[in-house]
């Protein structure tokens, strides 16, 4: 039954009965709108789907996809209104030749989260009850890292560097730093602070290892003692790792540093963790909550401690840091879970998070001389390999959501410390600034290369 | 913990890298229960503190000192215990405990449980100082008090006399039956909380398995009453308690302590969980589920196939592995789910979905495993890959069984018939429910197609001509450049700027009034680039078109008149 | 994408089970299109008229958020975009950061055939595979359409890999493309002044074309003109400034572009991002301090969200990093890392030494390796196939298990080179302990359950009485 009428017929049809006007036609059905040119048509084009856009948008319907090019049909119930409609003013043509870019603006949410970190202090000054000049606050944050759009950043990420309180063996590239100063604590820990800018110093204990020269807590106690007199910012007290020796070790370095708020490293399930997350307490310490990348696990040592009567502001969680190559997967994802689960409300994992970010020199490719591999491009040399290798491991995981970073070679940790303070706008370093500004996006095609 | 007469410290080590150790033949001194002797071990949970006396051990028969190497004896491990917080419930994993904490002693091995253990007594152990078997009762005592802190007394009854141990082992086989009937008594209904676990969210986030009287944990390692003593045990760790709510769905198993969880355990990936569904609101899996049944759309059925099976093929023509892919990772995903082998059992099994009236085929080697669990009535219902291979065998077997999803599903738990079966009117209305499902949100057709008429009005105006003719009808050129110099829909708009090759599909009211001007301003432009009047231009063309006129309205007279084109 | 399950798919297929894609049915093939294991071209039917709204809904459904772009053609051709969410552990990425790095025709012959072999030739091993680069990148410094012509010439002869075509001149661009548009190459870049003589080079070759700004209105507006165009194979640049603040607003930019794209569906900017680390080369000037800065910006970007980067470095350590990092963001989180299985030696172990035994579980093989050889333990270490998983995992789901004990034992020949038949079982695995000695006839030791325990262990259990 299928029959093709024109509008020229049925204009005919009209006129032939005369009709003065046809009300409240309505055309239900799927119509085609062919076009048989082109150029220029585009941005008409355009205005058609406008024009269609702002009725449909009036009527709160959300349109899928686009409109009309060279003949595809367009199902919908159509209304026609015939009264007619005058010719009003005169406008101006639009010249064809003058192409413009479709106007548009760019928008995106902003996003807002439910949870908050908790705010940990490290270090007390004088009228706190200790001796450091000044103190270090991490955490605080209620959007994801450097997301300052969403909500600033409270505190940039902080940096510790690590001391021992023995010589140890050494990767080559970061030997070359401290062998002046490895045979004694106070020195190395000073080094760190003057010479390398650490905001903070962890000391590890290790020499109290059973297996290494078991040292007793007593003299583990006094290397701590040094160190706070070598320095007067934050101190994070580490003991051996050892599960037998560690509870008293630090619970001897609890008490020699009463009243200066250290961090103590760490309470974990393989040991009495009770005994040292008590000492931690009664002398004003934070304790480090250390799990092995498992946010489960992480989630239940945080509240055994909170059970015991540990406050939320003495808490930082070590969620384990493995090195790039080696692991670095589990590690971010791991941190990116913890972060994001706190800032949607869960409370056991709201803490700021430490990365133990020396853990990067244990990567092959950090401190061997050459790969063992015959067909592997060239490594270049270590002295220039391992560096980055921290460097990258901890800016990774300040992507994730660390807040302070454990690191032993200086260039690392002072380039990770200079990219996180840009990234979360610490800074209005005047020269960095000026250099910055001096770079347009675009200079880079024309840059002549190197030899320029 | 004393009572016994030697105070020395026990002289084997315990470690649980022991765990896995064996005495072999040559290595024993005296073989216990086993094969040879009966034996059989239990945990008695008393009400009252004052039938326990903490500490004490007590052995009935002969001692090691009175055993002769190489020889075999009856024995029985008898345990009371007592507890605020110990309930009847427990015994059962209390129980299990004995041979995880007996194989932690070095020296001595413990294996299988209930009246069917088998323990030996290495050499090594007599040699190393072991002269009693109370001091293994000791030891055991003392792992399972610092590991389980809700005892706070418990007391061991060591058997070794043939006689003894033959009298009391059918009134333990009896313990062991009261149980098990309990557990398969204990419903859904009869308890206050159901318990999550978290274990596995380590590799799939948004997965959370709640554990209940009728659904056991998808990998089978807990029970509702094992979740239960771990929650106790650890209230910190993965099992917590889940309060069951209000129950919105008795026959779904949806409750809405149970939603509530999803949602903050999922991180607000879903935010509600039917219990005993197979299509709506699924129960997520992580990747260990025992079993990964799939939806087989064209027999309107459910398939089972179970990891490790020797199957490799299943109709649907998809692996276990391709499956599970699609099942794990903690998402709701219509079509497929991950089970423990043990829901097979569970009376509500699937009872939303027909329960075993809509199982259509599973492994030979399940099959056999689990035949037990299979009503009777549907038990030759059920193919296995030795009666189809592929869709085709599948219907064909289905058909000659008659079973259930050939003429629909009537549920056993209310009678209600869910499913239409396949009759051949019934398919098709399914595909057609099942385009127009589809296409609802956004095509028009359905409504308006089904209304086709064979009239089609086709508007042509390739002339210039045409054009100009109803410019004084409509407007103009003033329109289209108002249409032009109109700021742009913001991008931020709902509607994409995009202007593709693609179909707009929603019902929505156009006025082609506004539309017809820049439609003019088209063509004239179109025509103008070409520097001439003629040619090109533009066609719309209504396709099966209706066209209702509300009035027409006449010249000369008055009349009205309705018409319809 | 769209789709949740198969059977959202499913429906929309012929459901016939023809059998034409290589599966047995249509669920089968809908699984496997869910998975993107398989491809809609595999179902001749679907592409008849009859099916073509169908098609195009599936198509729709299946598409992933960000639009996926190919660069290049054949075997080393890259995809990029195609990425469905924000963060790796909500499903996972798909495509890695494609690295392509620079070359520009202002280089003397020698050296630009020298450059462009390097970037090719380039390649470290890594978890069973050999890790190589991407793209070359080459820069109109000389803004001399016959000089570019010539350098891309030459690059498109020592090359097979995917190029970048770099100018804001058209006609640079136009010089050049012909020699090598059938490579697919992506050309850089559309800008506000430029763009209609991009998009008639984009259409006339049908090749991806980038676009920059630094404005994300002007960004947005230069993406809704192309695609009306009918130009979509659309990649972003919204600038990268290397330091201070502006790095600080890169970062936003490129965060808040694929926020819009995947969080709050705004398609028209769904589209793959293109960032350039090599901008550290124009603030610093020591080239270990360049090569350094651009690697950390690199990293930034890798992990939030540039699909495609073009960089300058090509120092050993940057490459290492840079590589090594995507391949770690990128692969799959819901598929545990493995190694090969088989038997490893540490040191020099002779007769006495000990054989340890662990998983092919990458993290765990790591880690004890690392534990064992940096305590300088000479010894043999059996890594066994438990597809991907740890210790803890494996014992109690059976891949490590006695049986796959004895078989790796046969497999790998272990009783040549261990004549002593003992072996040290992973703590966690005491329970198969047992089992293990029976099956295999060997004696087995339980070792610590933490391999870092592994020194201490030997002092106090190694040699066995047996070896002594």
């Amino acid at each position: 039954m299928a029959k093709k009428v024109r509008l020229e017929d049925i204009l005919k049809i009209l006129e032939r009965y005369d009709v003065l006007e046809l009300e409240g036609v309505e055309i239900r059905g799927d119509f085609d709108i062919e076009l048989t040119r082109r150029s220029a048509i585009p941005i008409l084009l355009n205005a058609l789907q406008q024009a269609l856009k702002e009725q449909v948008a009036a009527q709160g319907v959300r349109v899928m996809q686009g409109v009309v090019q060279g003949g595809e049909g367009v199902p919908v119930v159509a209304q026609q209104q015939t009264t007619a409609m005058e010719a009003t003013t005169e406008v101006e043509a639009v010249s064809a030749e003058e192409e413009k870019l479709v106007p548009a603006e760019f928008s995106a949410k902003r996003e807002e989260w439910f949870g908050e970190i908790e705010e940990v202090t490290l270090g007390a000054t004088r009228s706190e009850g200790g001796t450091r000049a000044k103190t270090v606050t991490i955490g605080g944050e209620r959007a994801l890292p450097f997301y300052n759009f969403d909500a600033p950043m409270k505190h940039p990420p902080v940096i510790a560097v690590d001391c021992f309180d023995m010589p140890i063996p050494l990767a080559k590239a970061v030997r070359v730093m401290y062998e002046d100063v490895m045979e004694d604590a106070g020195e190395w820990a000073k080094k760190n602070v003057e010479v390398f800018k650490a905001d903070l110093v962890t000391i590890h204990l290790i020499s109290t290892d059973p297996l290494i020269k078991d040292t007793s807590p007593r003299e583990a106690a006094k290397t701590v003692e040094e160190v706070l007199q070598a320095v007067k910012v934050p101190i994070i007290i580490g003991g051996s790792g050892n599960p037998e020796k560690d509870p008293a070790v630090l619970e001897a370095a609890a008490e020699v540093a009463s009243g200066e708020r250290c961090l103590i490293a760490s309470a974990n399930l393989n040991m009495d963790y009770e005994r040292i997350a008590k000492a931690a307490m009664s002398h004003g310490h934070a304790i480090l909550s250390w799990t092995q990348l498992d946010i489960n696990q992480q989630k239940t040592l945080n509240r055994y401690l909170l059970k015991m009567g540990v406050p939320r502001k003495s808490i930082v969680i070590d969620p384990t840091t493995a090195a790039l190559g080696y692991g670095l997967d589990y590690a971010f994802t791991n941190i990116e879970r913890i972060r994001i689960s706190a800032l949607k409300g869960d409370s056991d994992l709201a803490f700021p998070i430490s990365c133990g970010v020396t853990n990067a020199w244990g990567a092959r490719e950090a401190w061997m001389k050459a790969s063992p591999i015959a067909e592997d491009s060239d490594w270049g040399p270590a002295s220039l390999r391992g560096p980055l290798y921290e460097i990258i491991t901890g800016l990774t995981l300040a992507l994730a959501g660390g807040d302070m970073f454990m690191m032993m070679h200086p260039k690392a940790a002072m380039t990770v410390r200079e990219v996180t303070r840009m990234l979360a706008s610490a800074d209005a370093e005047e020269g960095a600034e000026k250099e910055s500004m001096s770079v347009k996006a675009e200079d880079w095609i024309s840059w002549t290369g190197e030899e320029a | 913990m004393s009572g016994g007469e030697e105070e020395e410290p026990f002289p084997l080590d315990i470690n649980p890298m022991y765990e896995g150790e064996r005495v072999r033949k040559e290595q024993m001194f005296v073989e216990l229960g086993g094969p040879k002797k009966p034996g059989f071990e239990l945990v008695i949970c008393e009400e009252e503190p004052e039938n326990v006396s903490d500490g004490r051990v007590t052995l009935i028969g002969p001692d090691l000192s009175e055993m002769q190497e190489g020889e075999s004896y009856a024995y029985a491990m008898i345990y009371k215990v007592y507890g605020k917080e110990v309930e009847k419930d427990l015994e059962a994993v209390l129980e299990r405990r004995n041979h995880e904490f007996q194989s932690y002693i070095q020296g001595y091995m413990h294996l299988n449980q209930r009246a069917d253990i088998w323990v030996r007594i290495s050499k090594d152990a007599i040699r190393k100082g072991l002269k009693s078997l109370k001091q293994i009762a000791k030891a055991t005592v003392m792992l399972y008090k610092s590991e389980l802190p809700f005892i706070e007394k418990m007391e061991a009854i060591y058997i070794t006399d043939e006689d003894e141990v033959l009298r009391r082992i059918k009134e333990a086989e009896a313990v062991y039956r009261a149980r098990d009937e309990k557990a398969r008594g204990l419903h859904d209904e009869d308890v206050d909380e159901f318990y999550q676990c978290t274990l596995c969210q380590s590799f799939a986030p948004t997965n959370v398995c709640v554990i209940t009287p009728d659904r056991v944990a998808l990998c089978g390692a807990m029970t509702w009453f094992d979740a239960r003593a771990s929650a106790r045990i650890d209230p910190e760790g993965p099992n917590a308690p889940i309060p069951k709510g209000e129950c919105i769905d008795p026959i779904g198993g949806e409750y809405t302590g149970v939603n509530e969880a999803a949602v903050r355990l999922s991180g607000g990936a879903y935010n509600s969980i039917k219990l005993h569904s197979f299509f709506e609101k699924p129960h997520t899996s992580c990747g260990c589920f025992e079993v990964a049944g799939f939806y087989i759309p064209e027999v309107d059925g459910i398939g089972w196939i179970h990891r490790g099976s020797k199957v490799t093929e299943t109709p649907i023509g998809l692996p276990f592995s391709t499956i599970a892919a699609s099942v794990g990772g903690g998402r709701q995903v219509e079509g497929f789910l991950g089970i423990g082998i043990q829901y097979f059992y569970s009376e509500k099994f699937i009872q939303a979905d027909g329960g075993w009236r809509r199982v259509v085929w599973m492994p030979s080697d399940l099959k056999e495993k689990i035949i037990d669990a299979i009503p009777e009535e549907m038990r030759d219902k059920i193919a296995t890959e030795k009666e189809a291979r592929n869709i085709e065998e599948l219907k064909e077997f289905l058909r000659k069984v008659n079973h259930p999803v050939v003429k629909g599903v009537i549920r056993p738990v209310d009678g209600v018939k869910i499913t239409e079966g396949w009759g051949e009117v019934a398919e098709e209305a399914a595909a057609e429910e099942v385009a127009a499902k589809e296409v609802a949100e956004e095509a028009v057709k359905g409504a308006v197609a089904t209304e086709k008429r064979a009239e089609e009005a086709a508007v042509s105006s390739a002339t210039a001509e045409g054009a100009v003719e109803r410019a004084e009808a409509v407007g103009g050129e003033a329109h289209a450049a108002e249409a032009l110099a109109k700021p742009a829909v913001p991008a931020t708009a709902t509607v994409p700027a995009s202007v593709s090759a693609g179909t707009l599909m929603i019902p929505i009211t156009v006025d082609i009034s506004a539309l017809l001007p820049v439609l003019e301003a088209l063509v004239r432009r179109a025509a103008e680039s070409e520097g001439s009047v003629g040619g090109g231009g533009l066609k719309i063309t209504f396709k099966d078109a209706e066209i209702r006129v509300g009035k027409v309205i006449l010249k000369k007279s008055g009349r009205e008149k309705k018409e319809s084109g | 994408m769209r789709a949740k399950s198969p059977m959202d798919i499913y429906r929309l297929l012929p459901r016939t089970n023809c059998g034409e894609c290589g599966e047995k049915t249509c669920m089968a093939f809908a699984s496997l299109l869910l998975e993107r294991k398989k491809n809609l071209d595999a179902c001749p039917p679907l592409s008849e008229d009859k099916y073509a709204s169908q098609r195009e809904k599936i198509a729709e459904l299946l598409a992933p958020e960000i639009r996926e772009v190919v660069i290049g053609e054949g075997e080393k051709a890259v995809k990029i975009g195609g990425e469905d969410v924000l963060h790796r552990h909500e499903l996972t990425f798909f495509n890695r950061t494609a690295l392509f790095y620079d070359v520009w025709d202002t280089l003397p012959a020698e050296k630009l055939r020298e450059r462009v072999q390097t970037i090719t030739d380039w390649r470290k091993f890594y978890v069973g595979k050999f890790l190589r680069l991407n793209g070359v990148a080459i820069r109109s410094v000389s803004n001399d359409a016959k000089k570019f012509e010539e350098c891309v010439k030459i690059v498109a002869e020592e090359t097979d890999l995917p190029l970048a075509l770099c100018s804001f001149s058209a006609k640079v661009i136009e010089a050049a493309i012909s020699h090598v548009s059938e490579r697919r190459p992506l050309i850089y870049a559309a800008t506000e002044r430029n763009w209609s003589s991009f998009i008639e080079l984009a259409r006339r070759y049908g090749v991806p074309v980038a676009l920059f700004s630094p404005s994300l209105d002007k960004l947005t507006s230069l993406a809704v003109t192309f695609a009306n165009k009918g130009v979509r194979d659309l990649v972003l640049d919204p600038g990268t400034l290397p330091t201070g603040k502006g790095l600080a607003e890169t970062f936003a930019k490129f965060v808040k572009l694929r926020r819009a794209a995947i969080s709050d569906g705004k398609k028209e900017v769904a589209y793959p991002l293109l960032s350039v680390p090599l901008v550290a080369w124009l603030t610093h000037k020591d080239p270990v301090e360049a090569s350094y800065w651009e690697a950390v910006l690199a990293c930034i970007f890798i992990i939030k969200y540039a699909d495609i980067m073009i960089l300058h470095g090509l120092e050993p350590h940057s490459l290492i990093v840079e590589r090594t990092l995507v391949e770690n963001i990128y692969t799959d989180p819901r598929k545990p890392v493995s190694v090969e299985p088989g038997l490893r030696i540490i040191g020099s172990p002779n007769e006495n030494s000990p054989l340890f035994v662990t998983t092919n579980f990458a993290l765990t093989y790591y880690t004890v390796e690392s534990d064992i050889s940096s305590s300088k333990i000479d010894s043999y270490l059996l890594v066994i196939d438990t597809g991907g998983l740890g210790v803890e995992s494996a014992v109690a789901g059976g891949q490590l298990s006695a049986d796959a004990v004895k078989d790796a034992l046969e497999r790998f020949g272990v009783e040549e080179k261990v004549k002593h038949k003992t072996m040290v079982l992973p703590g966690l695995a005491a329970r198969i302990s047992g089992e293990t000695e029976d099956k295999t006839g060997w004696r087995v030791l339980v070792g610590p359950k933490d391999s870092g325990m592994i020194p201490r262990w030997m002092e106090k259990s190694w040699p066995p009485e047996w070896l002594s």
